[in-house]
């Protein structure tokens, strides 16, 4: 599972919810291209914007925005369920790729010292490990065992599904950053094969977030013919 | 102490245990266990003299220990009318799940509250044998409760300054909440952290401690502020505040699992939520947290203004020596460390434009608080919950706190139902604390001007005070002599002494 799926997940689904046409090119040197490092990143004429919130912003800029249509209030809770989900979700994902030996064992390691010929694959891995345990301990997640993340990742997606209720989208009829953002990181959840099941089982506990998930993929996704993302 | 607003109304409606997704009163939390045989929330006024009275002959039945807690019935009741007694709790952002819910047991939320819950509460959760059900609506006579004979939960936070409870962001908050809930705790407010009992315990001997009050540990009950010395044996080496020594002395020190345990000791101040509404409380956390604990930490830690005149000379006064001279300094790194790696990942130029950043995204922070509260007393209706507690602690301190650099201050300033909200929670449940605070709207230009007078007295008094020390030395060694003494002096003031008395001459 990758942090970067999730990103470029929601992104995407954002401007495709934005009705603006989208293309998706893959280099090897994106994250070099990035202003700020990371990756995804969109390319608009001679802009380069990366991360969701300045997109939401550049993008709204230009003119197209999906949060107009709320009131102050539904703005704050917008944002703060975007914050949530930043919060635990990212970082319940960070911590399992990075703190869970199980995981960090049999996919990550390998897979982040990938490009990296011996012995500079083991030493970045570590090095990266270090760094990601000393934030979750500055966090105050560093002595959480994986079972505890599991239920904050669980609380986490009551309160979403709660929010939800049996809305189509969190603010009613139309959706909004927070339902691509949401939609982003719990289709990458589904959709990505981890040691165990577990993360997704919970995921798969809220009947209504599925349907969400589906519903946007549906709507977005499949009906633009843009197939199936993977 | 008066409480703030009635009680929650209790809500209809059946509340399923473990059900999900529906409307109406999902519980937040899984319900393993059978639920507990209290639910009602009291109405106060009908149950206060019932309380005195029933916790006045408890508290003489109980072990010596707590003989001293026997005098302070009026204000224990009191503080026991609160509103937020529960029976059942919600699950926070890193709490545990809920030991035991009361889903069945609440099914008629129009009956008669049960009027003693508080005083149940003595009963820690280990003996928390109740022996009554819950519906039994009735008072609670004496022999039926069930003597607490396991110590207290005792609170150790960091103590007050600036017009607040505690000036510190966590204690503050853990203390908000104890005040909400009523929860019975003795409150140490110290200000030497390697007092606390987190941390490596040193055993010491006893009675070693100097018994000054505001440097070692003063007890003070936070109801009554009846004050003692307790003596400690032992000291901790990076013990951390705030800390919570439960009745079976375990020490909790993460402020998130000392309100988790609270919860679990029947203190719940959530009991009454929504299901949406805990939703929104677990967002709107993460939004304190990410937006706005940055840049108060920044503020009061980083900025260097602010950290040496306000931080580092609290904490410095505070603090006993030789602690003083290397915890403050300790404590700034740490909290350096600790916004580096929150913030480590936006690396932009400068430090300035991530300060930059960090302010903009806190404005913005504080405008949507401002917005979500609106015109109402607390976050959730008239009642507090424990959104209101971390809200508040962020915000008072903030508010309160004579920031020679408050940017945010002054846009916090500006927000009035914001000031309004934290001087009304100030006053409500910390009214000698919060006493001698100036309303948010006026300058502290007032305090300052007071010790103007005394500063140049000092100044006045001290230059003279040095002259005449100077001129003193100078008579007494012979440096200077008055011409009528007889000069058996040093050549220097021979020649003085002579070229006088050529001049009278």
């Amino acid at each position: 599972m990758s942090l970067v799926a999730e990103a470029f997940v929601s992104q995407i689904a954002f401007l495709q919810m934005c009705n603006l046409p989208v293309k998706v090119v893959c280099r090897a040197n994106a994250e070099y291209m990035s202003p700020s490092g990371k990756v995804p990143f969109i390319h608009v004429g001679n802009q380069v914007v990366s991360e969701l919130g300045p997109i939401v912003q550049f993008v709204k800029a230009k003119g197209h925005s999906l949060s107009d249509g709320l009131d102050e209030v539904q703005r704050a809770e917008m944002k703060a369920y975007m914050e949530l989900v930043n919060n635990m979700l990212l970082t319940a994902e960070l911590y399992l790729q990075w703190c869970d030996e199980a995981t960090v064992g049999e996919i990550t390691h390998a897979r982040y010292g990938s490009p990296y010929p011996w012995p500079l694959n083991h030493i970045l891995a570590y090095q990266k490990q270090w760094e990601v345990k000393r934030k979750m301990k500055a966090i105050g997640w560093g002595n959480k065992t994986l079972d505890q993340v599991l239920e904050d990742v669980d609380q986490c997606c009551q309160a979403l599904s709660q929010r939800l209720g049996t809305q189509p989208y969190f603010f009613n009829k139309q959706p909004t950053e927070l339902d691509a953002l949401v939609f982003g990181h719990l289709y990458t959840i589904l959709t990505t094969q981890l040691t165990s099941d577990e993360l997704s089982e919970k995921v798969k506990n809220y009947s209504n977030l599925l349907a969400f998930c589906r519903r946007i993929e549906q709507h977005y996704f499949e009906d633009r013919g843009k197939g199936r993302l993977s | 102490m008066r409480l703030g607003g009635p009680p929650r109304k209790p809500r209809s409606g059946q509340r399923p245990e473990g059900a999900r997704g529906c409307r109406g009163h999902v519980q937040f939390g899984r319900s393993p266990q059978s639920p507990t045989r209290r639910t009602r929330c009291p109405s106060p006024k009908p149950s206060a003299p019932s309380a005195v009275r029933c916790c006045s002959r408890h508290r003489r039945r109980d072990s010596p220990r707590r003989v001293w807690m026997a005098a302070l019935p009026p204000c224990r009741a009191r503080l026991r009318m609160s509103p937020r007694p529960r029976a059942s709790e919600v699950r926070g952002p890193t709490y545990r799940p809920a030991a035991s819910q009361a889903a069945k047991t609440r099914a008629s939320p129009g009956a008669s509250p049960d009027p003693q819950p508080p005083v149940a509460r003595q009963a820690e959760a280990g003996g928390g044998a109740w022996p009554g059900k819950a519906g039994t609506h009735e008072e609670v006579l004496p022999g039926q409760r069930v003597c607490n004979m396991a110590a207290p939960m005792e609170l150790f936070c960091w103590a007050g300054g600036w017009g607040l409870p505690s000036v510190d962001l966590d204690s503050l908050a853990v203390l908000t909440y104890t005040r909400f809930t009523g929860a019975p705790l003795k409150v140490h407010k110290i200000s030497n952290p390697w007092q606390s009992p987190s941390g490596i315990q040193c055993p010491c001997k006893k009675g070693t401690g100097r018994g000054g009050a505001g440097d070692q540990s003063v007890m003070q009950t936070s109801m009554c502020g009846q004050a003692r010395i307790l003596l400690i044996n032992s000291f901790s080496i990076s013990g951390t505040l705030p800390a919570l020594r439960t009745s079976n002395g375990e020490v909790i020190s993460v402020p998130h699992k000392i309100i988790t345990h609270l919860r679990k000791e029947k203190y719940n101040a959530d009991y009454d939520l929504s299901a949406r509404q805990g939703a929104d409380t677990l967002a709107f956390m993460s939004l304190l947290e990410e937006k706005l604990l940055p840049v108060l930490i920044h503020t009061f830690w980083i900025d260097a203004k602010n950290y040496v005149e306000v931080t580092r000379k609290w904490y410095a006064e505070a603090m006993p020596f030789p602690l003083n001279f290397f915890l403050p300094g300790r404590m700034q790194r740490q909290h350096m460390e600790r916004l580096q790696l929150l913030c480590g990942e936006h690396k932009p130029e400068n430090e300035e434009e991530l300060e930059k950043e960090l302010y903009q995204e806190a404005r913005e922070c504080l405008t949507l608080l401002s917005q979500r509260l609106g015109s109402r007393k607390f976050f959730f209706g008239d009642a507090p919950a424990s959104l209101d507690a971390f809200v508040f602690s962020h915000l008072v301190l903030l508010l309160q706190a004579k920031l020679p650099s408050g940017k945010l201050q002054a846009h916090l300033r500006g927000l009035n139902n914001l000031c309004v909200y934290c001087t009304h929670i100030l006053s409500l449940y910390f009214p000698r604390d919060g006493a001698e605070v100036p309303p948010p709207q006026q300058t502290p230009a007032g305090p300052e001007t007071e010790e103007e007078p005394y500063r140049r007295r000092n100044q006045i008094l001290s230059v003279l005070a040095g002259l005449a020390a100077m001129v003193g030395y100078a008579l007494l060694s012979g440096i200077v002599s008055i011409h009528r003494a007889t000069p058996a002096r040093t050549p220097n003031t021979q020649a003085l002494g002579m070229a006088e008395e050529d001049e009278e001459e």
